[in-house]
């Protein structure tokens, strides 16, 4: 077992690679209740065109299958929800879909074991019928449907029409009405037999365990899979503009939302260090105790603190900066001239240092937080625990060289919901 | 004053709470609502909110939050902050010292300007806590509980809402606040607990020496009385109906397996009975108010069901009466509370709440000590308090 360490920060992580190539990472808690597993496939919306290894076929999948899987898991054999199962175990159970993974998961402080032979054998035995399926299909189309009318979620999808042409990421995770029609029983199989192998799963748990005997309890709950070859998964052509600068939506909000984005078009620079850059220069520039943010505030044009987010996978790399505001145009030039022009002080940049590091370290208490991290970085190819290191070594020419190479002024896009 | 150090290695962070605790009053409640708003706007040291917020990012994004609550009888303020242990900064710090410094400026040194607070942040403050007031019944819930309170309560300090009310906030200035600010500091009782690694390392600041006791009365039940319906109107599409009932002093550990029974989570009665089989209810539990012995039955119902959840909700309280209580039910309701007891050890701010409860009512017990007396009450002792739990007051929102 491989064992990852920072002293620094007292924690201590284990991983397991399975002989059937699934990845399990532990990350032990020994003075806390509370447990937390969550098993991740590397499967999301944005993964709808791929060779399935078992026949060498190459198969275009109709969007939103990976999240119509997801709702299908739960369905056993015995008619019970394994959902409901779960939850009358008192555990707190769910499952969700991104564009590059499919969790299922439950937080406890009682019943773990009770939970986890259940989750291992729902995500484990898919059963999938004409008639199961096609009664799923009302109930996502209306999930899709009020999707459509939140606002916050037509701001982002359109955002990232702004920032992509043709990337997966500017379709609904969910799919459309229309594309989902076509999903059947065949899909989903398809589907399951090549993403759901243990090959393309990590599990991540935290909480007071052993580690070992941990990995053997999940490994005599693993059912025997034939070995697999790679997926091949296909991706459209690299994008190397942005599609266009603005989109607007009416809506009928109270207060309009707006969404700028910049792409990150700095390949070669490590995921992580651009993160935390970027963390660095908001918090710097536009931070609740910034002089922009204060000087929007008081003049009325933001009334609560702006979010800002770096999403990243191997297929797509972006900023994305939201907030509510009566005039967003005026904010919006606001901010991408600030971004553009304004050199981070030593003093902010120590300031957001800390704040960005201690916020780091003390999400290290919460063993829902760590586990979910844990999971989306490492289906990113990310070690979670490199950020602590990376935080302390971070320079403000390393801050300042991203902030004027990835948020140019005339690469901005600006999305707004009135 | 009082100092707790309460050291333990379980959390990435230390936290430090100090609570000024003083009588219920509804002369006094608009003010001690304000105070805590005003006192976090700025201090001599750091004149206004970017000020602090620029202090607390430079100590690791310290967490600061302050607020109101009543326990029984008394008005509590309370100051929180949270910082990183010493051992996981990147360099030698007494971070935690910093933090009671923090603290201590905000609640002990404000911001004055010629002997008052200042204007500005005051009449802010002011316009900010007659929005939060005004709002009070947004959240139909909680209202509809706040007010079943306060007519059961009528005539005690409980019964005191506590953010204040309108007509003092409109006369507060920020003279006669901060007059009141200082004559407050004097009488309060001032608790300080750290809890964390790094307990032991902070020293208290001189200028926090305060001798005031405050006198805990123990809680005298209400007089039995006739049920009282108390129907209010408003513009709801379901219908609130809560259920106040005063329970007796002297078994406070049977009663809160009683409230388990009846309307604690998905087994309880209430849930059973009412929201699943006869489907009435779209909510229905009970919440177990300990320092005023009393426990209120909370359920949201369709406009048209108050007669029958009223009923079944008494069939319920006059089964617990009878003994038809299972041994499924009383077990379930037992693991129920024992199972949130043991959270309580996974938060800072929940063990600093829970031994303050303690320590403020002279109980002094830790969260196991209370969870053993729980495991000693029998399905029998739990009828037998059912029999002296009676309604006192019906309230039911409508539209």
């Amino acid at each position: 077992m491989q064992v990852i360490e920072n002293k620094k920060i007292d924690e201590k992580v284990y991983i397991e690679t399975l002989e059937n190539g699934m990845k399990i990472i532990i990350i032990p808690k020994d003075n806390t209740k509370k447990k937390y597993i969550i098993w991740g496939t590397k499967f999301g919306s944005n993964d709808n065109h791929f060779i399935e290894p078992k026949t060498g076929k190459e198969i275009q999948v109709p969007d939103g299958v990976a999240h119509y899987l997801e709702h299908k898991m739960f369905e056993q054999e015995s008619g019970v929800d394994s959902l409901y199962t779960l939850m009358a175990l008192g555990l707190d159970a769910n499952a969700y879909t991104t564009n590059d993974h499919t969790a299922y998961l439950f937080a406890c402080t009682d019943n773990f074991y009770e939970g986890l032979d259940e989750l291992m054998d729902y995500v484990q035995s898919p059963y999938f019928t004409d008639e199961n399926v096609n009664k799923e299909r009302g109930i996502i189309e209306q999930e899709i449907q009020r999707y459509d009318d939140e606002p916050i979620w037509k701001l982002y999808i359109n955002a990232m029409n702004c920032l992509y042409k043709n990337n997966p990421i500017t379709i609904d995770v969910a799919g459309t009405v229309e594309s989902i029609s076509h999903i059947t029983k065949e899909t989903l199989y398809s589907c399951y037999n090549t993403f759901y192998h243990p090959s393309n799963m990590i599990m991540c748990i935290s909480g007071d365990f052993e580690p070992n005997t941990i990995v053997e309890e999940i490994k005599k709950r693993l059912k025997p899979r034939e070995k697999m070859a790679e997926i091949k998964r296909i991706y459209p052509e690299y994008e190397p503009t942005i599609n266009k600068n603005y989109i607007e939506k009416h809506m009928n909000v109270n207060m309009p939302l707006f969404m700028i984005g910049y792409r990150d078009f700095l390949q070669n620079e490590n995921q992580i260090k651009k993160d935390i850059a970027i963390r660095i220069v908001f918090n710097s520039i536009l931070g609740k105790c910034s002089k922009t943010y204060q000087d929007l505030y008081n003049s009325g044009l933001l009334m609560r603190e702006m979010d800002c987010d770096f999403e990243f996978s191997n297929q797509y790399s972006h900023v994305l900066i939201s907030g509510e505001s009566r005039k967003p145009e005026e904010v919006y030039n606001t901010i991408i001239d600030k971004l553009q022009n304004e050199e981070i002080s030593i003093e902010d940049f120590e300031r957001s240092k800390k704040r960005i590091y201690g916020e780091f370290v003390t999400n290290y208490d919460d063993v829902e937080h760590v586990g979910r991290m844990f999971l989306a970085d490492s289906i990113r190819g990310i070690n979670s625990l490199d950020y602590i290191d990376e935080i302390s070594n971070m320079n403000i020419e390393y801050v300042n060289k991203i902030r004027k190479e990835m948020l140019k002024k005339d690469e901005a896009i600006l999305s707004i919901v009135k | 004053m009082k100092i707790e150090r309460m050291k333990s290695n379980k959390f990435k962070t230390n936290e430090i709470a100090i609570f000024l605790t003083m009588p219920l009053k509804k002369e006094t409640i608009t003010m001690n609502a304000l105070l805590p708003a005003v006192l976090r706007r700025g201090t001599n040291k750091y004149p206004n909110q970017v000020e602090i917020g620029k202090q607390l990012e430079n100590m690791y994004g310290a967490f600061f939050n302050c607020g109101i609550d009543k326990t029984g009888d008394n008005c509590i303020l309370k100051f929180y902050i949270e910082t990183v242990c010493d051992k996981f900064l990147p360099i030698d710090e007494n971070l935690t010292q910093k933090a009671m410094d923090l603290i201590n400026e905000i609640i002990f040194n404000p911001l004055t300007v010629d002997e008052g607070f200042c204007k500005e942040y005051v009449e802010q403050e002011k316009e900010n806590l007659k929005k939060k007031i005004e709002s009070r019944k947004d959240n139909k819930s909680l209202y509809s509980l706040n007010r079943c309170i306060e007519e059961m309560f009528e005539n005690e300090p409980y019964g005191i809402y506590k953010y204040g009310n309108l007509i003092d906030l409109q006369e507060i200035d920020e003279k006669e606040l901060f007059d009141y600010y200082k004559k407050m500091v004097n009488e309060s009782e001032i608790y300080i607990v750290i809890n964390g690694v790094d307990a032991d390392k902070v020293e208290i600041p001189d200028s926090l020496d305060n001798h005031s006791v405050v006198n805990i009365k123990e809680n005298e039940p209400l007089p039995k009385q006739e049920e009282r319906i108390v129907n209010e109107k408003a513009d709801v599409t379901q219908g609130k109906l809560i259920i106040g009932m005063s329970t007796p002093n002297d078994n406070r550990f049977a009663v809160s397996l009683y409230n388990a029974v009846l309307g604690g989570g998905a087994n309880s009665k209430l849930f059973q009975n009412v929201r699943e089989k006869a489907s009435l209810a779209y909510s229905a539990g009970s919440k177990y108010i300990r320092r005023k012995d009393a426990i209120f039955i909370v359920t949201g119902i369709e406009l048209q069901n108050y007669d029958k959840t009223l009923k079944i909700i008494k069939e319920q309280i006059e089964d617990i009466k009878n003994g038809k209580v299972t041994d499924d039910e009383f077990d379930k309701a037992k693991q129920l509370i024992i199972s949130s007891l043991n959270l309580i050890k996974e938060s800072q701010e929940d063990m600093i709440a829970f031994n303050y409860d303690q320590r403020l009512y002279g109980e002094n017990l830790t969260v196991d000590e209370y969870i053993d007396k729980l495991n000693k009450v029998s399905k029998e002792k739990v009828i037998e308090v059912g029999k002296e739990i009676s309604i006192n007051t019906i309230y039911y929102l409508e539209k």
